[in-house]
């Protein structure tokens, strides 16, 4: 659930390298450049990019710009392609038949190991493009005087998506703000030398 | 994702410990919360609780919920050693009511809540609502990390030992 909705999940993150003034006016062009390509007419089976945080199907920041007073906000989306494993066992099957009528018209009858690979890899090709990819939208909000970005999804692995995508495209590090790296971003040094020491507590009422 | 990283265990050490004593303190002074500008805010942690403890293979969660239950259950696996992983936090500052599910590993926000907004606002600038929904949840991330501050500067000071003594007799409370 994105941040319009009443409720939403996400994980918090701070940047790590200093933000050049010069990236300030080019966000939207970042943006664009790597923006959303739709993969249904191209036989791939994932497609990633920013569009447009009011509008997913926009990916030339025609509903509204992406700043919003000292927010930027835009959407990652993420399409992928699902064939269903029955679906791709299935025309597996049928085109080993296929191939193994044909042979026997030629007198053979073993399929090599390599050209059952070749088969299946051409079923999967053909079935890509039977499936209609399932478009998905994650927010993204990034609070420029705080430093502080934050990405609607809890999973690990759109996080990792998240984080090279944004690092691809504004050439800049994020760092997950979890217990340590948040204690790290409120704490002075001596307290930093304490916290690298620490001991798990025994809470447990000692018997 | 699974590779063990900088800070892992620390991270599992600070998150359960912070929200066992957000537990404690939350039970025992609701409303003895400051933010980081000195007004007041109340903190209770209701409905729903996670408590983990043990290693590896002996691994065992507790997950205890209830609308208006004490979550004894929760407690007494506290008095056995198991800690926080999980749990549903509702702040409330003046008027404004907020709730999240926060986890004890890696902080991250599940299902928050901000006040409703007033639509009637929305007339004259399409990201008014928008922006005043930014707002709000900056509120919260603000007071969580007030609560996650103090914790800070008690759980690093010599103080903690004392606070530790407190909260094992509270676990162990029987009412």
């Amino acid at each position: 659930m994105g941040f319009a909705n009443s409720s939403c999940s996400f994980t918090r993150f701070r940047i790590l390298d200093p933000v050049p003034a010069t990236l300030w006016p080019q966000i939207l062009d970042k943006l664009k450049q790597f923006a959303m390509r739709d993969i249904d007419d191209i036989p791939e089976m994932q497609g990633q990019g920013w569009t447009c945080f009011e509008d997913m199907l926009d990916t030339d920041w025609v509903t509204a710009p992406p700043q919003k007073g000292a927010y930027i906000v835009f959407s990652l989306r993420l399409d992928m392609r699902r064939i269903p494993a029955g679906v791709v066992k299935k025309h597996v099957a049928l085109a080993l038949k296929e191939e193994k009528k044909r042979m026997g018209e030629q007198g053979k009858n073993y399929i090599a190991r390599e050209r059952k690979k070749e088969l299946k890899e051409q079923v999967l090709l053909r079935l890509r493009s039977r499936f209609l990819p399932v478009p998905g939208e994650f927010n993204v909000l990034w609070a420029t005087d705080k430093n502080e970005v934050w990405f609607a999804s809890t999973q690990n692995k759109m996080i990792d998506l998240f984080l090279e995508e944004f690092l691809k495209t504004f050439e800049l590090h994020l760092e997950q703000l979890t217990p340590y790296n948040l204690a790290v971003s409120m704490l002075d040094e001596e307290s930093l030398i304490r916290l690298d020491k620490l001991e798990p507590t025994q809470f447990a009422p000692l018997s | 994702m699974n590779m063990p990283y900088l800070g892992e265990s620390t991270d599992s050490i600070l998150g359960k410990e912070f929200l066992t004593w957000l537990w404690y303190q939350s039970d025992t002074a609701p409303g003895a919360f400051t933010d980081k500008d000195g007004a007041p805010f109340a903190v209770s942690m209701e409905q729903r609780i996670v408590v983990e403890g043990g290693e590896g293979d002996a691994r065992e969660t507790a997950s205890v919920s209830g609308s208006l239950s004490p979550l004894r259950e929760a407690r007494f696996g506290l008095g056995n050693g198991k800690q926080v992983s999980r749990a549903l936090l509702r702040l409330e500052k003046e008027e404004l009511a907020f709730q999240v599910s926060l986890k004890a590993e890696d902080f991250c926000l599940n299902s928050l809540k901000t006040p409703k907004l007033d639509k009637g606002d929305s007339d004259d600038d399409p990201d008014a609502l928008l922006l005043e929904k930014f707002y709000l949840m900056e509120v919260c991330t603000g007071l969580l990390d007030a609560l996650y501050a103090r914790f800070l500067k008690l759980r690093l000071s010599s103080g903690w030992q004392k606070e530790v003594d407190d909260m094992r007799q509270w676990m162990t409370r029987t009412e």
